[in-house]
């Protein structure tokens, strides 16, 4: 987190600099099929962030001694490309993304019926096009997305979304700016159907009680979410 | 990218396709597909384009650093393009660092562009010997269907025509639009059972022989030129796949100019 500024980024009123109450989202597309040579695939834009993931598999695994006898294994990567940020990305290695694949890696595969495909390989790519707050939220929900785009059997959709803090009040799903100067940020992965969590990180300073109401933020946006990935696998674009 | 195991049947199938005039999608031999280019998708980019031939997508982007003039070209900026295909785009490519053939597509992007002086770098200087504008067009695949050489040029040129030069951010004037005076076109074409055929697919790339591509400038000058994978070719072929390229680079860039 940025820490403390004198930016003043909600009102009185509990309006947000750009409009919305503590508790509301930011705008959200999803569509399917957006990747025409890959088994599933899904375009989310949400706010300026935008994230294109891509499903192949489940397929070979190759080289060998990456094979598991009892189940597949998944291939998670996350990547921001190099014009997705304001100052450019240089492309290669980079801590901050094997982390965030790392964890997404995790989420996935516990939703993921993995038994399903011993010895083979299920390779997830998610791509962050433009990138504005909260991209490991847009590429894991959208990765579960494509996921069941691809038709690969999973227990459960995975939402992902973040609340936080600005100027000592909890709001839900930071922008740009709140998530540079906000005091925390509490990401979480929620199956939508059970209300359990495959994803949780958490940084800054909040509360026993702060922590409460942005936990329930998240829980009440995942729901919301939810309704928009469905419709998006139904078919269709959502708005 | 891995090669899978030799096509032959792939081979042997589009060989007979090419005995009878036919391509594999059905298309003519020197038909491409159908094609849409926008601009200024990106809202981080400083200019940016989509390209779709097919289900064959990529992106482009513009992005502007300042940099220290080269102490002999102390008036000049620089630009600096380059290519990136990763595991999104197709089930073959793999991550790691860049494969031959991803860095093969962005060298054979930037010579065309750069070669064309459609930028002039001499407008790039700031302060001369201390500060200069560094364009950098970053091509990123989505989804690669073949031909993403096309896909990628015609992206790369149409994002840098619709760039703006972020100056107010970098706090060294006011905002003004890249000056871009020529519209450099690639046009590949692929050796695909025998004879060379206009945008080939995947399928095609996969089954087929050498290719070559051709970026003319605006006055039909010719300003790169790639043979690329093993394969033989005439005189006579060439002078023909040029015929094309001059007619159809002019169709080309009259939909970037007009975007």
């Amino acid at each position: 987190m940025g820490g403390y500024g004198d930016v003043q980024m909600i009102d009185e009123n509990g309006v947000r600099a750009d409009g919305r109450g503590p508790g509301d989202i930011r705008p959200i597309t999803i569509e399917t099929g957006v990747v025409p040579v890959a088994d599933g695939s899904c375009r989310m834009t949400w706010g300026t962030n935008e994230a294109i993931v891509a499903v192949y598999g489940p397929m070979e695994a190759h080289p060998r001694k990456i094979q598991r006898q009892d189940r597949a294994v998944l291939d998670v990567a996350y990547n921001m490309a190099p014009f997705s940020t304001t100052d450019r990305m240089r492309p290669g290695f980079n801590r901050r993304s094997r982390e965030v694949s790392k964890v997404t890696q995790d989420a996935l595969e516990s939703v993921v019926l993995l038994e399903l495909y011993p010895r083979s390989k299920i390779r997830v790519s998610i791509e962050i096009v433009s990138a504005e707050a909260g991209t490991r939220c847009v590429g894991l929900t959208a990765a579960s997305v494509a996921l069941a785009d691809a038709g690969i059997p999973m227990t459960d959709l995975v939402v992902s979304v973040a609340s936080g803090k600005i100027n000592d009040v909890v709001v839900c799903d930071l922008n740009k700016e709140e998530d540079n100067y906000g005091e925390a940020d509490l990401p979480m992965g929620i199956m939508p159907n059970s209300g359990e969590l495959v994803f949780l990180q958490m940084d800054g300073d909040l509360s026993q009680d702060e922590f409460k109401q942005a936990w329930k933020y998240n829980m009440d946006a995942a729901q919301e979410i939810h309704k928009l990935m469905v419709e998006a696998l139904n078919g269709g674009d959502s708005q | 990218m891995t090669i899978p195991i030799v096509p032959k049947l792939l081979r042997s199938h589009l060989s007979d396709l090419a005995e009878r005039d036919a391509r594999i999608d059905g298309r003519g031999r020197w038909e491409g597909r159908e094609l849409e280019v926008e601009h200024s998708i990106l809202p981080r980019a400083e200019g940016s384009a989509r390209v779709r031939m097919g289900d064959t997508i990529v992106l482009a982007g513009v992005k502007f650093q300042i940099m220290t003039p080269y102490p002999d070209r102390p008036n000049q900026g620089g630009l600096m393009c380059s290519a990136e295909v990763r595991p999104v785009a197709g089930r073959n490519w793999e991550s790691g660092p860049p494969s031959p053939e991803s860095i093969e597509l962005g060298r054979v992007v930037d010579r065309g562009i750069r070669e064309s002086g459609c930028i002039d770098v001499d407008s790039l200087c700031i302060i001369p010997g201390e500060k200069a504008w560094q364009v950098i067009l970053d091509l990123f695949a989505i989804s690669d269907d073949g031909n993403l050489f096309d896909a990628f040029a015609l992206a790369g040129i149409a994002a840098l025509r619709n760039a703006t030069v972020p100056a107010e951010r970098f706090e060294v004037g006011e905002d003004y639009p890249l000056s871009v005076s020529k519209t450099p076109i690639m046009c590949s074409y692929h050796k695909v059972g025998g004879r060379f055929v206009f945008d080939a697919t995947a399928r095609e790339e996969l089954g087929g022989d050498e290719r070559i591509h051709i970026t003319l400038g605006d006055d039909n000058n010719v300003h790169s030129l790639q043979k690329g994978l093993k394969g033989i070719f005439s005189a006579g072929e060439f002078t023909e796949i040029m015929d094309n390229a001059i007619e159809r680079t002019e169709k080309l860039r009259k939909i970037i100019d007009e975007l």
